[in-house]
């Protein structure tokens, strides 16, 4: 019986390695004309949405790039690694990324996942863009083939401020959900009201994924704040804004760019969600180039709605950046990189003109304000 | 009795006890030694993994080697939990609390004092048993599920005192970042062989250390433990004192688990070290077969590789893998690889008298 | 003092949720021992199939809102209650001679499974509720506004488990569920049939966590496929706190971990409101080692 056992483990063991070898992607001579770029984003676990949505933006390009010939003769696979919305996760689709041979990465989403993952890359001398990760640190470690096409939490705290400022509100009350994004936003957002001699009423976080911000509400409104600054994610802050609506309160929110989602309306209540601000880049409703026009219609009609938010477009302008450095002969990771950061100079891409700066982050100002109308519709300000 | 219950030849001798000079020793000694046979060819194999992938030429080595290596923490920590769940039957699913208080420990003393990497893993692994022993001891009295719950609670605690950067050593939300590699008479493991061999002889040693450790005194205290707490305590064993201590060594275990993983994945974030984790060491524990370390390694190797198998069914991913584990659970019961009755040899009138006497 | 007041009524509301499914973790519990892993997914579960009814196939505008909600429980609690039959059919059945931890870990497994299913029937994304489907009447007293609808989540729960009481105190089958809970063998041989009985609580319990996931749905507005896993932890927390395997002291606790949650939130500290109510939960076990209402099982070594 022990040697039966014996045996019956190790053969599984062997199978076990055998098929990952198999999962792992054909091996030994690659065809010469593939082009294999490597997509990380959670297409499982919490954050599941947007990992979907960017495969199915990327997907669309690649099919768009493989079509129109401009790569002569050669063709783009994807190479898609789930990250789980989990750094463990992360850390081994990106190795599984680099050994199969990618040119580039795309992603991804969260800050701590991309996080995990950036030694990775960088020690296989991979170029990663990242897409919606959005915390400072991760451009400031001086990695040369790390950049991104969503601007910093710095840079959104700057905005926020300023607009919050600009609205004439003079008594903020600050709600983060510790998540490692809004907490990071938050802390930016208070020190510059600080400095600007406006001290917050309120600092404290909830729980992502409760349901019941009640407590959290009252205890606000005993403060007596002029406005609540919402750093999480949408489907809280649709929660505060609806239960907020509940208790017949009616102080404006404004929030950061994960808000920015076409469900926060929906699970908000159009009544509840009307005069809601947030900064954001253009979400995918305001991007009004041609190309922008052109490549949404084709999204549409393959998946049946625009992409919920504008983070899985990101992901396809960093695809694009990756296939225009192709396209302009970059056959190496390192001619990549070098053609990101210096070449490339206002790439058209759906959100808008692209650039990278020496860090590899994106240059030039992308946040603006929205408000939601009583229709529902995000209002692009000024 | 189940059917199941192992031949009699298969039965197992402790050497330290003093029935193995007892003259009715086991007549199959060649059934015995094919078994560690193959396990050492079995063994070999494995150890040469990164060189016989090199030299195939597969690409995906590195790949392959680090899900390695992620097996081999995962074995690590399901070997730590087992000596408290396998051996002392006590209901942990808060392992992950003091798997984080070794990597923070050892990313605090790293970054803030500049220790090596391998000079933190004691400390790590005080840490951790202390934190161990001060939890542990109002609650070790508590009986099957009022214990889960309460180990599912403080890691859940640990991992809100982790968000919200408690005494300002967690770095909140964000973690800490730029732990060092290990470095080991002056070389600097970095490369993903370098962790395989790192993490496969901690593998190695622990086994060969918590083996000792079954078969000693206190191996067979908490055994009697587990199948009869009054009986022991009536026999003189000091089953709170017993089970202290197992929850002691598998959390020092664990936190050193912890050093390895800090300083493999170089940045920690209260994202690694959720209930989730935890429900994954049990899992392994289970699934392997409780209580025998070759289960707990099998289980190892498929709790982690099959979500990785699955990557090509995308979403539907976890899906099979959930699938999977309840037809491995009613396949196997017992786990895939049980341990052994333990059956010692009685003198023969007695013998024949209750012919297949034995706890299955 | 009127502040303090608002609290409890919160506390309770988010109780009232907690005791509900609490309840589908003590009754399975008490009768086969088993921690039910997969129960938060049923939850789940029963928010989607109200979804499904309510929002998909919009029956408040065909039937109106009264009709529509009652014919929507019928099919919430049916459904779960299929599930979970299910459940126990395929995870649960064939390990019940077995170790109680093979069961656990099935029962884990049977949850990341129910989870995926979920998120690839309806998608990962989350999903909303018609907002005016309950009326928001706001009530005000003393300068405090409350909600009248919180009211009726409270009222809702409370009724469901005097039902639930009645029918195990005063029925021959809730006779046979507590004869099953204490000793299975001994039921067995006084003629209670225990499959049954195991049958009768894998239904009852999940119908139980559908509606509470429905409720969630209608009140909250908004539901996602892994909405289950802290709403489980936190029903199955409170039915430990109770005492595990005690019908009343899943209410008890459920009530209790809502006002705890609550109160720590108002008074101390959002951040740390769930690390407070597990300290709580830790101090109650280690001085009434079985909870709050006695375990009432034999006392098994």
């Amino acid at each position: 019986m022990d040697r039966g056992v014996i045996g019956v483990s190790l053969a599984m063991i062997l199978g076990l390695t055998i098929s990952l070898m198999a999962v792992a992607g054909p091996q030994g001579a690659q065809a010469a004309d593939i082009v294999k770029i490597g997509v990380m984003a959670p297409t499982t676990g919490p954050w599941a949405t947007e990992g979907q949505d960017m495969v199915k933006v990327i997907e669309i390009l690649t099919e768009k790039v493989n079509s129109s010939g401009s790569l002569k003769g050669s063709a783009v696979r994807l190479v898609i690694g789930d990250d789980g919305g989990n750094p463990k996760t992360a850390a081994l689709a990106a190795q599984r990324l680099v050994t199969s041979g990618v040119l580039a990465v795309v992603g991804t989403y969260g800050s701590a996942v991309t996080e995990a993952s950036q030694d990775i890359y960088d020690e296989a001398g991979v170029v990663q863009v990242a897409t919606g990760s959005t915390s400072i640190r991760l451009s400031e470690k001086g990695l040369k083939r790390f950049f991104r096409t969503c601007p910093r939490d710095d840079e959104q705290g700057r905005v926020l401020a300023a607009k919050v400022k600009s609205l004439g509100f003079t008594r903020p009350a600050i709600v983060h959900d510790n998540t490692s994004y809004a907490r990071g936003l938050a802390d930016e957002t208070r020190d510059i009201l600080r400095k600007a001699g406006q001290k917050e009423v309120y600092f404290d976080a909830i729980n992502p994924g409760e349901r019941d911000f009640a407590v959290v509400l009252s205890k606000i409104k005993a403060k007596d704040p002029d406005v609540i600054i919402f750093t999480g994610y949408y489907p809280e802050a649709a929660l505060i804004l609806r239960q907020k609506a509940g208790l017949g309160w009616n102080v404006p929110i404004i929030g950061g760019d994960a808000t920015n989602n076409r469900s926060l309306v929906e699970l908000a209540g159009q009544a509840a969600a009307a005069g809601y601000y947030f900064v954001s880049p253009p979400g995918p409703g305001d991007m009004k180039s041609a190309a922008a026009q052109d490549f949404f219609k084709v999204y549409e009609g393959k998946n049946g709605g625009l992409p919920s938010s504008v983070w899985s477009v990101l992901a396809g302008d960093a695809f694009s950046v990756i296939m225009d450095a192709v396209i302009n002969g970059a056959e190496d990771s390192a001619a990549v990189a070098t053609y990101l950061h210096n070449t490339l100079k206002d790439y058209p891409g759906l959100s808008g003109a692209i650039s990278f700066n020496e860090k590899g982050d994106r240059v030039g100002e992308v946040y603006r304000l929205y408000r939601v109308d009583d229709k529902g519709q995000f209002v692009l300000q000024n | 009795m189940s059917p199941d219950c192992p031949e009699p030849s298969d039965r197992k001798v402790p050497k330290d006890s003093p029935e193995s000079k007892a003259p009715f020793s086991p007549s199959s000694a060649r059934a015995k030694a094919k078994g560690p046979i193959a396990l050492a060819i079995g063994c070999l194999v494995f150890l040469l993994a990164p060189f016989i992938l090199a030299g195939l030429k597969i690409q995906a080595t590195p790949y392959i080697l680090d899900l390695l290596s992620m097996v081999g923490l995962y074995a690590l920590l399901a070997l730590s939990l087992n000596v408290i769940l396998g051996l002392g039957g006590m209901f942990h699913m808060g392992h992950a609390a003091f798997f984080a208080m070794g990597a923070y420990v050892t990313a605090n003393l790293n970054l803030t004092y500049g220790w090596p990497i391998l000079a933190t893993l004691p400390a790590a692994a005080l840490a951790a048993g202390l934190m161990a022993l001060i939890v542990a001891f109002p609650v070790i009295h508590l009986r099957g599920d009022y214990l889960l719950i309460v180990t599912i609670g403080i890691v859940e605690i640990v991992k809100i005192a982790l968000t919200n950067d408690i005494f300002g050593l967690t770095g909140g939300p964000n973690g800490l970042i730029g732990i060092s590699r290990p470095t080991l008479f002056g070389y600097r493991l970095s490369r993903p062989q370098d962790f395989f061999y790192l993490i496969w002889i901690m593998v190695a040693l622990t086994v060969i250390l918590f083996h000792w450790l079954e078969n000693s005194r206190f191996g067979r205290a908490l055994k009697y433990i587990k199948e009869d707490a009054v009986a022991a305590e009536g026999m003189g064993v000091n089953a709170t004192a017993y089970k202290l201590m197992a929850f002691v060594i598998g959390a020092a275990w664990a936190g050193m688990a912890g050093t390895i993983f800090a300083s493999k994945m170089r940045t920690i974030s209260p994202d690694s070290f959720t209930f989730g984790e935890s429900v994954v060491m049990f899992t392994i524990v289970i699934l392997g077969g409780s209580g025998n370390q070759k289960g707990v390694i099998l289980g190892a190797f498929l709790v982690i590789c099959l979500p990785e198998l699955f990557r090509d069914f995308q979403d539907m991913r976890l899906l099979a893998y959930g699938a999977a584990l309840v037809a491995m659970m009613i396949f196997r019961p017992q786990g895939l690889w049980p341990p052994k009755a333990v059956q010692y040899n009685l003198p023969s009138p007695y013998k024949e008298k209750y012919p297949r006497e034995g706890s299955c | 003092m009127a502040h303090f007041v608002e609290q409890i009524i919160y506390g309770l509301t988010v109780g009232s949720v907690y005791a509900l499914i609490a309840l589908g973790y003590t009754m399975v519990y008490g009768v086969m021992k088993l921690i039910n892993f997969a129960h938060g997914e049923l939850f789940t579960l029963g928010a989607f199939v109200g979804f499904f009814f309510l929002v998909t196939l919009d029956w408040g505008g065909v039937f109106g809102p009264a009709l529509a909600i009652g014919l929507t429980i019928v099919m919430v609690s049916g459904s779960t209650a299929l599930a979970g039959h299910l459940l126990e059919r395929v995870a649960y059945r064939p390990l019940r001679h077995s170790d109680r931890l093979a069961a656990v870990v099935s029962a884990l497994g049977a949850s990341i499974f129910l989870q995926n299913v979920i998120m690839v029937v309806w998608g990962a994304q989350y999903r909303a509720y018609s907002a005016s489907l309950l009326p928001q009447v706001i009530w005000r007293v003393a300068g405090q506004s409350f909600p009248l609808i919180r009211l009726f989540v409270f009222l809702t729960a409370i009724l469901v488990m005097a039902g639930l009481y009645l029918f195990i105190n005063h029925t021959r089958l809730g006779l046979a569920i507590r004869a099953a809970a204490i000793d299975q063998g001994a039921a067995k041989l006084m003629g209670v049939d225990v499959r049954k009985v195991i049958a009768v609580v894998f239904i009852i319990g999940p119908a139980l966590g559908g509606l509470a996931g429905l409720l969630v749905g209608v009140y909250y507005g908004q539901i996602n496929f892994n909405m289950g896993q802290l709403y489980g932890l936190k029903a199955f927390t409170a039915a430990v706190i109770g005492g595990i395997g005690n019908i009343p002291g899943a209410m008890v606790g459920g009530l209790l971990l809502g006002l705890l949650e609550t109160l720590g939130d108002a008074y101390v500290s959002g951040a740390w409101k769930d690390a407070i109510a597990f300290v709580a939960l830790i101090l109650i076990l280690v001085f009434r080692p079985t909870g709050i209402l006695r375990e009432r099982v034999a006392e098994k070594l």
